[in-house]
């Protein structure tokens, strides 16, 4: 029973995780109509800042990683979300005029060159050895002990993360709904309208562009911190393309539907781990996990475009224009 | 009426691929008045319109607004500087309401910066926008419907709708493009009327139209273009009876 | 780095041959569909792991492998467009994407419940290479080289020669001007998914010939594919070809300047430098 508690409780945490993850996605597509398949890279980089800047140097047996600065983990944290940030708008930069797919094809391109990178630096990111001992914040003051109640540090850490996706759920949601959202809703529905009334649209995307890969950055340092241990092939591209699938599924254009959305993949990957080994295929359930979510996206878009919790009135009168 | 030009168009070039769409189009539009383009299909019309507001880059010539010259300005820039223009189709952004459409057009807003948004400050300008927002929609006579989706309005009231939201942006100079296709008949005049009160508070027009009786009917100058080329131009009783421009349109029947 | 090496135009005529293929049969699809087919590198992979299947499972010899593999590769992508593609024709292209992204994600596991996750290689002799004026060439490779060469110019000459393929190419002018014109769009796009898919699968068993076959060997070889069909203007077929074989030699001959390591680096850069100098793609002409 204890073992169970714990499991979900990690499970939530990871459910957490990747709804800011979904958060990001949905600024960058829900809002902005913005084509990023570069997430799981600004993960990535994410993890890495936070980590080259909280552990220490270390040698290991395939390279010695010679930078590690041991500062604490909230320098970590902010760090991970600004250098994130910056690698978004740095991406975004080239190809901000772009027509959506072109934008689509240069993400996922710079993903790609992310982890290429962080897998033959060792000298920074340990390559393919990866970094352990990453540490944990606050890590000496658990288990707590509450006046009979044993509070262990994951549940601790559950706390952490909620308030931090509360904060960001808020934040993200107020700046939707500001008239700076109202203009990246313009773009989304059609760039040049904004542009003719006199909104420079570039800086628009720039600023969502890196908005959403800063709180995808401060995702991936959360990762690092609450798994002790990183390594390049934590950061495929199917990791982008899951949180793709959340968003869709939720609902492009809600937050609360991002969150749903990501609960519903993260559900589908971690419950059916519950599931015995020894049923039909049941050695191959990661990959029928994998099968399920994508056949999840195609019934989603078919019988629901709108996702779970997205706006059916708003998608149907923008389709009411496209039938003209 | 004044005889300054507002917008002085010289020399424009434009082609795509081997196809020349504007071949040296030179012509001014006068502050204040309303001045009407017209011509066949494939005349230019569209080219010259998206050239002047900066949608298409010019291969050569000049176009200055006020005296100083736009031509290396982007849409926003030369919008920003008071050039306001719509669609041909009209691009009403269909997933937003109404009322948001119109408050997208206001200006100098700080509330579009990241830091306000967050902070929840410059609520004033807001307020002022949606007030303003508010008397054009009811002058439009679209307020009942603020709530709608813009995709869910008629053709006419998509018209209206984008007629507002240009107008939300304080234009020194609006530029048209077919301000009447697909409008009905009875909107059409209020339409017309609208452009005649809005002229009168010196806003000056460039309308692109089909409609070659209702240009002649409002225009204070008529441009007539061919070909890429003007052909002529000047008060509308002398360029209906332009033979050129009437060959143009009529091919050699006439 | 490296020093210059003969041998690397060598190398890069092959994997540009590979690229050009790929490229090639993207942006045909491309052209009619209008949408960027993410699961195009997993119908390349499905094409290598069926003649692998035929190969070593069946027995097969190589030769009658590969067609299978390739003949399976234009099957599925003709069942993929009647039972998912088809439900969605009138939405609009991002949708398809994130459709296709579904697909892939959905034949990946496919292929790795089936064949299983790890390496494969065809049951070919493995061949000492001769030396040709400093230069290794394996049989194999010369294969690979001379069959592109064969199905681009085939490929062409069915864009070119036969009614079908006229159609193909007004149609990717323009899908309504075809519709104008009487040209049936229907039959239209199931010859392009299976024209597509058949080369998809000659380029999937002749990477796995090149290499090794893996899951995910079609996924990973989208980026310099992509690159390619940029490169060349979407929806030109000549361009993907040229772009192909442009990115193949640059990728090969990148490491006399960068550690080879980053040779994937050769793709995005090319993307990136093509898309903000040419957007219209090599040939200029816009295509959309």
């Amino acid at each position: 029973m204890m073992a169970y508690s714990q499991l979900l409780v990690t499970v939530l945490i990871i459910a957490i995780i990747y709804s800011l993850l979904a958060i990001g996605m949905n600024m960058h597509w829900g809002d902005t109509g913005l084509l990023n398949f570069a997430h799981a890279g600004f993960f990535a980089v994410g993890a890495y800042t936070s980590t080259v800047l909280t552990t220490p140097a270390a040698t290991g047996l395939l390279g010695d990683r010679i930078v590690g600065l041991e500062l604490p983990i909230v320098i970590g944290l902010v760090a991970a979300t600004i250098v994130a940030a910056l690698f978004g708008i740095l991406i975004a930069l080239p190809s901000l005029r772009l027509e959506g797919d072109y934008l689509a094809m240069v993400t996922l391109s710079a993903a790609e060159m992310i982890r290429l990178i962080i897998t033959n630096e060792a000298w920074l990111t340990a390559g393919t050895q990866g970094i352990k001992d990453i540490p944990r914040p606050l890590a000496g003051a658990f288990p707590l002990s509450l006046g009979g109640f044993q509070m262990g540090y994951n549940l601790f850490y559950l706390g952490l993360t909620i308030a931090i996706l509360i904060a960001s759920y808020a934040l993200f949601k107020r700046l939707s709904e500001s008239p700076f959202g109202r203009v990246l809703h313009a773009i989304r529905e059609d760039e040049d309208v904004p542009r003719a009334l006199g909104k420079r649209t570039p800086v628009f995307k720039l600023k969502s562009f890196g908005l959403g890969a800063g709180i995808a950055g401060l995702a991936g340092a959360l990762w690092a911190h609450f798994f002790f241990a990183i390594n390049p092939t934590m950061f495929l591209p199917s990791l982008t393309f899951s949180v793709w699938a959340a968003v869709i599924i939720g609902g492009a254009g809600s937050y609360v539907g991002a969150i749903v959305g990501t609960s519903f993949i993260v559900g589908i990957r971690q419950l059916t781990r519950f599931l015995p080994n020894d049923i039909p295929l049941g050695s191959e359930l990661p990959f029928l996990r994998l099968i399920l979510i994508g056949a999840a996206l195609i019934v989603v878009l078919y019988y629901r475009p709108q996702g779970l919790l997205g706006d059916k009135e708003r998608i149907q009168a923008g389709q009411a224009m496209e039938g003209e | 009426m004044s005889t300054d030009p507002i917008l002085a168009v010289e020399n424009l070039r434009k082609s795509f691929g081997g196809l020349t769409a504007v071949d040296g189009a030179s012509f001014d539009v006068e502050k204040g008045t309303i001045v009407g383009l017209i011509g066949p299909n494939g005349a230019g019309k569209s080219t010259t319109f998206n050239l002047i507001t900066g949608f298409y880059e010019a291969d050569e010539g000049s176009v200055r607004f006020r005296g100083e010259e736009i031509i290396d300005l982007s849409p926003e820039e030369r919008s920003k500087e008071g050039m306001v223009r719509t669609f041909q189709i009209t691009r009403e952004l269909t997933g937003m309401k109404v009322s948001q459409n119109m408050r997208l057009g206001g200006q100098d807003h700080d509330g579009e910066k990241v830091i306000h948004a967050v902070a929840g400050t410059a609520k004033d300008r807001e307020a002022e926008i949606g007030e303003r927002a508010e008397e054009l929609l009811r002058e439009l006579e679209l307020w009942d419907l603020r709530d709608e989706y813009a995709g869910n309005l008629s053709g006419g009231q998509r018209k209206l709708l984008e007629l507002g939201r240009a107008l939300m942006a304080e234009p020194d100079i609006l530029l048209l493009d077919e301000p009447m296709a697909g409008v009905n008949p009875s909107l059409t005049d209020d339409i017309i009327e609208m452009i005649h009160e809005l002229s009168a508070q010196g806003i000056t027009f460039l309308i692109v139209e089909h409609d070659v009786d209702m240009i002649m009917n409002i225009s204070d100058k008529v441009i007539g273009m061919h070909q890429g080329q003007v052909l002529t131009s000047g008060p509308p009783a002398v360029v209906q009876n332009d033979d050129e421009l009437l060959e143009a349109y009529f091919g050699g029947e006439v | 780095m490296a020093t210059f090496d003969p041998q690397f135009i060598w190398f890069g005529l092959v994997s540009g041959s590979l690229i050009a293929l790929g490229a090639l049969g993207l942006t045909l699809i491309f052209g009619i569909l209008d949408f960027i087919n993410i699961a195009y590198g997993e119908y390349m992979a499905f094409g290598a792991f069926v003649a692998f299947g035929l190969n070593t499972q069946a027995n097969m010899p190589m030769v009658v492998a590969g067609i299978g593999g390739v003949l399976g590769a234009g099957v599925l992508a003709i069942a993929l467009d009647k039972v998912v593609f088809e439900k969605f024709r009138n939405r609009s292209a991002i949708v398809l994407l994130v459709v296709s992204i579904g697909l892939s994600f959905i034949l990946r596991n496919s292929i790795r419940i089936i064949w299983g996750s790890g390496t494969k290689r065809f049951d070919i002799p493995i061949e000492q290479a001769p030396t040709y004026f400093g230069i290794s060439i394996l049989p194999d490779q010369v294969a690979i080289i001379i069959l592109s060469f064969g199905v681009l110019a085939l490929t062409f000459v069915l864009l070119r020669k036969t009614d079908i393929g006229i159609a193909m190419r007004a149609a990717s002018d323009d899908t309504d001007l075809a519709q104008i014109r009487g040209v049936n769009t229907e039959r239209l796009v199931l010859y392009v998914w299976l024209v597509g898919g058949l080369i998809a699968g000659i380029a999937g068993v002749m990477l796995g010939i090149d290499s090794v076959l893996r899951p995910t060997m079609g996924f990973l070889t989208l980026i310099p594919i992509f690159a390619a069909v940029i490169l060349g203007g979407i929806g030109d077929p000549v361009g993907a070809v040229v772009g192909g074989y442009a990115i193949g030699l640059l990728q090969e001959l990148s490491v006399v300047v960068i550690p080879s390591e980053y040779k994937p680096l050769i793709g995005l850069l090319v993307l990136v430098v093509g898309l903000l100098t040419r957007p219209d793609g090599l040939f200029g002409e816009a295509t959309r």
